[in-house]
């Protein structure tokens, strides 16, 4: 990488391939994300567009190739990946809060024992965050007295606590009843607005037209067209995606 | 046979009592240690070396293999002479029952940690927490819940199970029925006596344990 990409790309994947089984899930991914874009990807499910997002951050463990995270090959063994992680933030489709703890406890678990921030100051940090999501009187509540919404947005601020450089959501509105989708995706539209780089598999094709730098559509395994909104949602050139556009538009 | 009884539970009830009592101390000896044997058996387990999984693995299937009767005879004769000290019965019986114990406790504890939903971890993990602090302040604190119960089974068990020790004439409840039959001579009148205390200890244990997992749940 030369020191003009280094200031530019956030990550890059070089060459990524992943199986279970059989099964090639991923085939040969080259691809990157700038600082500050959003990039949404989309797809027919099994694609392979989870499991790409989760090679990201390594949940998934690639089969061959490499990513590089703000300048660090993270697939080399010898680094520490929870330090990496640390600065990327990642919300699931099934929340995954936990339920153990409370609210308040779910966003200062991290902060202060992986970047030993003064407990105090974790907690301010926190109510604030919490505030913004319109959840600061739940924060003495655990999870299972928040609604789905609720919980994801719990979720969401727990990952920005970790004041990462980089957030993936992976389908975050998919398990959620129709009528607490927006909340959601209002709060990660403020944060794309915001600036925060953004990496987004979602099925909410509105959503990624509206608040996307570039869109990605993925099948059987490989990026098969990539370009701005417009390009993708108005003027498709690969059949795939102009077929896989005609049944979910 | 109710007159008997009567009878026999106000000449011997101190014998009968003093049985409950080593059955319970034995029970509560066993499952305690067992639970820390087992705990230890369990992380060596789910550890990523090969090697440690494939002896504990080894040693939970013998140990679950076999019957308990014959661990123990095995443990009463085996220990005595590979220490240099002398050993009572009662200490091979009890060190028998540990291992015993351990070997299902082993199991409890790592279907407990199991059974906590893989995105707990993803999830702790995607914030960049290390593997021990997920195991501590999230995976855990979760697994808790549903190895407690399996645990207090455990132990239910293990009242009955400690039965076994009166082969050996260690003191517990099964010995005292052994005890008072060799003097009156009234076998069945004596065993009925000692089923229903077995009983009525078990029975309000499952209770309580049925209880007790009711609030569990409500604090989920």
């Amino acid at each position: 990488m030369t020191e003009a990409e280094q200031g530019r790309e956030i990550i890059r994947v070089e060459n990524l391939c992943k199986g279970f089984g059989e099964l090639k899930v991923l085939k040969n991914i080259n691809q990157h994300v700038n600082f500050g874009e959003v990039v949404s990807i989309i797809g027919p499910s099994g694609s392979g567009k989870s499991t790409f997002l989760r090679c990201l951050n390594l949940l998934e463990q690639p089969d061959s190739g490499k990513i590089w995270f703000e300048g660090v090959d993270i697939t080399d063994k010898r680094i520490d990946i929870d330090k990496h992680r640390q600065k990327m933030g990642m919300v699931f489709q099934h929340f995954n809060v936990f339920p153990n703890l409370k609210v308040l406890e779910n966003i200062t678990l991290a902060p202060v024992l992986e970047k030993k921030i003064p407990k105090a100051q974790a907690v301010a940090q926190a109510e604030e965050l919490l505030k913004k999501v319109g959840l600061f009187d739940k924060r003495d509540e655990y999870p299972r007295k928040l609604s789905g919404g609720q919980k994801q947005r719990l979720a969401i601020v727990r990952a920005l606590a970790m004041e990462p450089d980089v957030i993936l959501f992976d389908e975050p509105t998919s398990a959620l009843d129709p009528e607490m989708v927006k909340d959601v995706l209002d709060v990660i539209k403020g944060l794309a607005e915001s600036g925060m780089t953004i990496v987004i598999v979602t099925h909410e094709m509105g959503f990624a037209r509206e608040v996307s730098d570039r869109v990605l559509f993925m099948d059987d395994g490989d990026i098969q067209e990539e370009g701005t909104p417009e390009q993708i949602f108005d003027h498709p050139e690969n059949p795939r995606t102009i077929e896989f556009l005609s049944k979910v538009l | 046979m109710i007159e008997s009884m009567i009878k026999i539970w106000a000449k011997y009830d101190y014998v009968f009592i003093n049985g409950l009592f080593g059955t319970l101390w034995l029970a509560v000896v066993t499952v305690f240690l067992g639970t820390i044997l087992g705990t230890l058996i369990a992380m060596l387990r789910m550890s990523r070396f090969k090697f440690f999984y494939a002896l504990t693995s080894a040693y939970i299937e013998v140990l679950r293999g076999t019957p308990s009767l014959l661990q123990l005879y095995f443990f009463w004769l085996i220990l005595p002479k590979l220490l240099p000290i002398s050993v009572s019965d009662t200490a091979c019986i009890v060190v028998a029952l540990i291992v015993n114990s351990s070997a299902y406790v082993a199991e409890i504890i790592r279907a407990g940690i199991q059974a906590v939903d893989k995105g707990q971890t993803e999830a702790a993990k995607s914030l960049g927490l290390s593997n021990a602090n997920t195991m501590r302040y999230v995976i855990l604190p979760q697994a808790v819940k549903n190895i407690l119960p399996a645990l207090c089974n455990e132990f239910i068990i293990m009242v009955k199970e400690t039965s076994l020790a009166s082969v050996f004439f260690v003191g517990e409840l099964m010995t005292a029925y052994k005890t008072v039959q060799s003097t009156t001579f009234l076998a069945v009148p004596t065993l009925t006596i000692v089923g229903i205390i077995y009983f009525v200890v078990n029975f309000v244990l499952s209770k309580l344990l049925k209880a007790f997992e009711r609030r569990l749940q409500e604090s989920d």
